[in-house]
């Protein structure tokens, strides 16, 4: 029986109260401080909310990011944000890098408020990332995804290990696009040498064409979006610990508990992965804060059913 | 010499004017804000605007018999800037309503808000989800196209949402709940979907439209922004739209905005009359004068509609809604020109890329103004005149 962790990592949700002193920030009717001081108290509910459902990597949510790629593009030298973007199939916008050096570099690793270390509880936390290779297929210019791996996202995996982070999920929707280098990805990972176990996730996607191919890369997990992979597709046994999305972060149904554990015992019994994580299939800022916690709840409750019939 | 002449209309939308928007939200209207009814009033010459500016001078409080009064002068006002910016179509400017989703879902049962999500930065948008079938029992549009109807000598053009964007825009608590979605195959996931657009058509864009084209509206806009997003969905955007306009006699044409047109091919060839798309051309555009195609890259795409055997009509974007930049009428007419070189002048008529709500009245107006002018200019050139 594989050993089964539940957490949900990625951008979530702003509650009303952040989105309206983000909105009045922007119209000059507040200050940063104030905005500031709404996102620690977001993060306060948001790790109540974590550790209430009994989830055993914590995330930070992401709360002061505008999107995926963008603490990272206004922090490093030879990136900056650039042209508004669709983001998948979705009606969420995100600012492509755009590349102004042919090896972009982070001279110093984000910290706060990026990655709220000042604030986290004594814990097991998971740190989100771009992948390299969605960074670099995604930007306006030419950059490898090797050269995003060394000059960029090296020195921040060293910075979170150097902290306790136990797990980075690299996100990586770019994979499904018609520009995909999955050789540049693979390079790009070797290249990280990464201090920590890394998950890569593929958001908001079929990948049950990739997924052989992904099972050759250097990384511990691979995450799958079960409401656009069918579970036949995929390989048995399962090469890697599997990263379940069996919350639908793009939907407001609540998803109900048994039947979330009910489909972790399917994927056990037919897949037999090394470990099963239980997650959302992307970030939960699809869906709004009130709802996103309510679907914590139940991932948490999944996994304490999933766990108790294993 | 031909005689070549042009249409020329809006999309759809208008900025709201500050004193429709405050005394329609209860926020206080201020005296710049009835300076401002005053100067467009005199500028657009929009009959008896002394009414509103005596309505306004209350300042607050506005009753709910008082807030109609103005939402129907902000029609007018958008109805008079159309008109004077020369156009041949035209619409209120969607002064009544709020945004294009939450305006049709509000007036469907079946469609419940779900909360505020992120677009991108520090923009939302409130999203709603459908909880049970959806359904529209009469025209919700009808007292809008009446007073366009009865304060316009001109075309009126009726702007909907499509039940594409609808569907894309919507999360889905009914459908896919029966579906058994998690873990599941392609086929089950499409079907879920598709059932939800089809009904969409049928049940929420289609009554809205019967009830209008029998109040006399004869030509129905449908929006559909999300046509593209999921390219493996564009057969079904072709399916509602077909299934939305079946069996209604009126002229019927689709706007597609933002999205990558060369995933329309070859689908639109299934199009159940479709007089136009309406297409985003110049926000992808050179800013340079030039006709041919190197100086006009933005219009690339056309080549893929001369090749199609589609043949309805290509609502020219020339005007993008994006920037404050005002494209000069030699501009716009070498946009036409060139189009008109690669599918024929009598496949065009002319617009801006989408509608201008994001946009300052004052940019508005000049934008309109311009397009008018490059038109007429384009007209000359090809009429050799």
């Amino acid at each position: 029986m594989p050993e089964i962790k539940a957490f949900a990592p990625g951008i979530y949700a702003r509650s009303e109260e952040l989105v309206a002193a983000t909105r009045d920030l922007d119209r000059k009717r507040t200050t940063e401080e104030a905005v500031a001081g709404q996102q620690l108290k977001d993060l306060n509910a948001l790790l109540e909310v974590q550790q209430g459902a009994g989830l055993d990597f914590l995330s930070d949510g992401l709360l002061t990011w505008q999107d995926i790629f963008r603490p990272f593009d206004a922090a490093a030298e030879g990136l900056a944000p650039g042209p508004l973007t669709r983001f998948l199939n979705t009606n969420t916008f995100y600012r492509a890098p755009a590349v102004t050096a042919e090896a972009p570099r982070l001279s110093q690793p984000l910290g706060e408020p990026y990655f709220r270390v000042d604030h986290l509880p004594e814990g097991r936390w998971v740190a989100t990332l771009p992948s390299p290779h969605a960074l670099a297929e995604w930007a306006t210019g030419d950059v490898s995804p090797r050269a995003i791996a060394e000059g960029v996202l090296k020195p921040q995996l060293e910075w979170l290990a150097d902290r306790g982070y136990v797990l980075v999920v690299l996100q990586d929707p770019a994979l499904f696009g018609e520009r995909r280098d999955l050789e540049g990805l693979g390079e790009a990972l070797e290249a990280m040498a990464s201090p920590l176990p890394l998950a890569l996730q593929l958001p908001f996607g079929d990948a049950g064409k990739l997924i052989h191919t992904l099972a050759e890369l250097p990384v511990d997990a691979i995450g799958v979006d079960f409401y656009q992979t069918d579970l036949a597709d995929l390989p048995r046994p399962f090469p890697r610990t599997l990263m379940a999305g069996v919350i639908d972060a793009r939907n407001s149904l609540l998803e109900e508990p048994e039947e979330l554990a009910e489909f972790g015992n399917r994927i056990i019994s037919e897949l037999d992965p090394p470990e099963l994580y239980l997650t959302p299939n992307g970030d939960l800022q699809f869906v709004s804060e009130r709802i996103a916690r309510e679907k914590l709840s139940r991932l948490g409750a999944a996994a304490r059913t999933l766990k108790e019939s294993a | 010499m031909s005689d070549i002449k042009f249409i020329t209309r809006e999309i759809g939308s208008l900025a709201k004017p500050s004193w429709r928007v405050k005394s329609i939200a209860g926020r206080p209207v201020e005296e710049r804000d009835i300076k401002a009814a005053k100067k467009w009033g005199e500028q657009l010459q929009v009959e008896g605007h002394g009414e509103l500016l005596e309505l306004l001078q209350k300042g607050e409080g506005f009753n709910e018999e008082e807030k109609a009064r103005i939402q129907d002068w902000a029609a007018l006002y958008g109805i008079r800037l159309l008109e004077r910016a020369g156009l041949d179509v035209v619409y209120d400017g969607e002064q009544r309503r709020t945004e294009m989703y939450d305006h049709a879902v509000k007036h469907a049962s079946g469609f419940e808000t779900r909360g505020t999500v992120r677009s991108f930065d520090n923009k939302y948008y409130t999203k709603a989800a459908v909880t049970e079938k959806p359904l529209v029992k009469e025209a919700y549009d009808l007292e809008e196209f009446e007073f366009v109807r009865s304060h316009t000598e001109r075309q009126v053009k009726v702007p909907l949402t499509g039940a594409y964007t609808i569907l894309d825009w919507s999360y889905d608590e009914h459908y896919s709940r029966s579906s058994g979605l998690l873990g599941a195959s392609a086929s089950r996931r499409a079907e879920a979907r598709r059932t939800f657009g089809v009904d969409a058509a049928r049940n929420v864009v289609r009554p809205n439209i019967v009830g209008l084209v029998e109040a006399g509206a004869d030509w129905l806009q449908i929006d559909e922004p999300a046509a593209t997003t999921r390219p493996e969905e564009v057969p079904l955007v072709i399916e509602t739209f077909n299934a939305t306009r079946e069996g209604i006699d009126a002229r019927f044409s689709m706007h597609i905005c933002f999205s990558d047109y060369t995933k329309l091919f070859p689908y639109i060839e299934e199009l159940d009359d479709c007089y136009e798309l309406q297409l985003e051309f110049s926000n992808r555009d050179s800013l340079d004068l030039g006709t041919a195609a190197e100086d006009r890259p933005g219009y690339a795409v056309l080549q893929n509609f001369k090749k199609s055997s589609w043949d309805g009509k290509i609502g020219l974007g020339v005007t993008d809604i994006h920037t404050d930049f005002v494209e000069s009428p030699l501009l716009v007419r070498d946009r036409i020109l060139h189009a008109a070189g690669v599918l024929g002048p009598e496949r065009l008529e002319i617009n801006p890329d989408c509608g201008l709500r994001t946009r300052t009245w004052e940019i508005s107006f000049q934008k309109l103004q311009n397009m008018v002018e490059g038109t007429r200019l384009a007209e000359e050139a090809l009429n050799g005149s």
